[in-house]
């Protein structure tokens, strides 16, 4: 008797306890997850430059300026009018390149989409006055299909759309503000080449995205 | 070129390491010719904030020779003899616009850690982890400046390199720890930690107006230097009771304001300590923070705790009780080494400020492990090691 009550109890708050802790996991996997809307996931993500809205527009308006700035990782080609086509490469050095199709709605209000990659993905960009005269923010939302399984190997190789976002913000922010981005990869160090190599490795992950 | 670099915990080496290129319009490359250790880099070199590699090099208190320029600076020549803030600054941000250069938005290029850990990142620190950007440190011939327009200042003829060295860091943290005061004339502070950092502290207090400074630490030696070069009265911690002891050196009210220049691994003598080294050794709390809880349990009622110590993460057993209902303010962090060096050269110039007292085993680079040792350890009356390579 003694001993079924014992077990009873033990089952009931093994029960409990692995309920609450299933929740506390679902709750929080839930609350990092990007929205989905229409089979697209769908994240907003903001910086705020601290220059005014047509200080950030003309520097995307200044052409040898950009493509100083851009530099080593990305090139940019007008089309027609309103519509340029940004081509990304990895800046360590990876095969890898972006290619995206951009269109300037108004000024301080831009569209792009990419469509030859595994994620396809569009987006938009849209500058807003920051209070008290702190700049421009820079307000993005982005909407990428991939399954739940492409995007949990996405975020395991650091190639989520969601990512790569923030690290662009971040760098767009460095540009604009002081005209690099900062690199330490090619500091010197005590390291061997395969030392470094893993070092370079930790490195992107420090690198790219940020807050979750 | 040589380089002291760190390879594992408590573990330092000289090795040779390729020398730096510029790799941004706006970059130097220094040439050091002094290079101070500073309590922070124990942090480091002990395992406390894990985000250093093997092979980093460490260093970030340093002066030099301009040995070469980026395109883009103007301030600036080969030749000129510098003093560099330890703090990267990009200067072209809201926080540098506004003089609040530790809080760079775009000096560190790895904001992953510390977003992670502190919410937001904070500026990139030369020398310094991978937690602060990953740049190479100055423990080494040759240093590349980032930003050099903004974080490099020409030195005064006549200062010697081993008095400089310390306006890269030790003299604006000090500085900026008495500026947190909000002292008006006439204050009493107390200043926990009689390093190089809690000496420029009492040194700055007096000269922003307090009537008063006493310092607490436990190293006869040290509290006697500054006795006698700043002119400060001392508690030693290990023979007397500091609450006890400020209290009555304040006719009962306490100070003013207390300032901590201690940090993570700060020590005290009793049970309280020795529980804080277990629950640090286990990982159960990544700082020690012995000597804010004195502070803020010293400080008068509405005064002002002021902490330059470096803290990295969690502290257990926080007299947030305290601090509430004695309505303290509370104020803290990395220097901003760009808004206080040109004021503290000029100083230094005038013979304000003299911290040369304060290099105590001036030593050849390559012997960078052993200056490190005597300075952790306090042998041989040690304040700082500052290494010339």
């Amino acid at each position: 008797m003694t001993n079924n009550g014992t077990r009873w109890a033990l089952l009931g708050v093994g029960t409990a306890t692995a309920v609450g802790v299933g929740r506390v996991v679902a709750r929080r996997r839930r609350r990092h997850q990007p929205d989905r809307q229409d089979g697209w996931y769908v994240v907003r993500r903001a910086v705020t430059v601290d220059r005014p809205r047509d200080a950030v527009i003309g520097f995307w308006t200044d052409r040898e300026r950009l493509d100083r700035a851009l530099g080593e990782w990305a090139t940019l080609d007008q089309l027609d009018e309103r519509r340029w086509r940004c081509v990304a490469r990895d800046p360590s050095g990876g095969g890898t390149e972006w290619r995206a199709e951009i269109t300037v709605d108004e000024p301080g209000a831009l569209r792009w989409r990419v469509e030859d990659t595994s994620t396809p993905q569009e987006g938009r960009i849209e500058l807003t006055d920051a209070p008290q005269g702190r700049g421009t923010e820079i307000r993005a939302e982005l909407r990428y299909r991939s399954g739940p399984v492409r995007r949990l190997f996405g975020l395991v190789g650091g190639d989520e759309p969601d990512l790569a976002l923030r690290d662009t913000l971040r760098r767009v922010k460095a540009l604009v503000e002081c005209g690099q981005v900062i690199d330490t990869r090619s500091d010197p160090s005590g390291r061997s080449p395969a030392q470094e190599r893993a070092t370079d490795r930790m490195r992107e992950k420090l690198m790219t995205g940020g807050r979750a | 070129m040589r380089a002291l670099c760190w390879e594992g915990v408590g573990k330092l080496a000289v090795r040779d390491v390729p020398d730096p290129k510029i790799r941004a319009e706006g970059d130097l490359i220094v040439r050091v010719r002094a290079s101070s250790v500073c309590g922070s880099d124990l942090h480091l070199i002990n395992g406390y904030l894990p985000a250093m590699r093997e092979g980093d090099i460490l260093g970030h208190e340093f002066m030099g020779e301009v040995v070469e320029v980026g395109p883009g600076v103007r301030q600036h020549r080969v030749g000129d003899r510098v003093v560099v803030g330890s703090v990267v600054a990009c200067g072209g941000c809201w926080y540098c616009r506004t003089e609040q250069y530790s809080l760079c938005d775009n000096s560190n290029p790895q904001p992953v850690f510390t977003e992670k850990l502190w919410g937001h990142s904070p500026a990139g620190i030369l020398g310094y982890s991978h937690a602060a950007g990953g740049y190479a440190g100055s423990h080494a011939e040759y240093i590349r400046v980032p930003f050099g327009d903004v974080g490099a200042f020409g030195v005064p003829e006549g200062v010697p390199d081993d008095s400089v060295v310390f306006a890269s860091d030790a003299m604006p943290t000090g500085w900026m720890a008495a500026d947190f005061c909000g002292l008006t004339g006439g204050e009493v502070v107390a200043v926990w930690g009689a390093g190089g950092v809690g000496q420029m502290a009492a040194r700055s207090a007096q000269l922003l107006g307090a009537e008063r400074v006493i310092m607490i630490d436990r190293f006869p030696d040290r509290l006697a230097t500054a006795a006698e070069r700043v002119g400060v009265e001392t508690i030693n911690y290990a023979e007397t009771d500091v609450l006890e002891a400020l209290r009555e050196l304040t006719g009962g009210r306490g100070p003013d304001a207390c300032i901590e220049a201690v940090g993570m691994e700060s020590h005290d003598v009793g049970p309280t300590y020795a529980y804080d080294r277990v629950k640090q050794s286990a990982r159960l709390q990544t700082d020690r923070p012995t000597s804010v809880r004195q502070a803020i349990m010293a400080c008068r009622k509405g005064g002002t705790v002021s902490i330059v110590g470096v803290y990295a993460g969690l502290i257990d057993k926080f007299p947030l009780g305290a601090a509430m209902n004695k309505a303290l303010v509370l104020r803290m962090g990395q220097m901003h080494a760009q808004r206080y060096i040109p004021m503290l050269l000029d100083r230094l110039a005038a013979g304000e400020i003299d911290p040369g007292y304060l290099a105590t085993h001036p030593i050849p680079l390559e012997q960078g492990a052993r200056g490190y040792e005597l300075f952790e350890k306090k042998q041989d009356g040690c304040l700082r090691s500052v290494l010339h390579p």
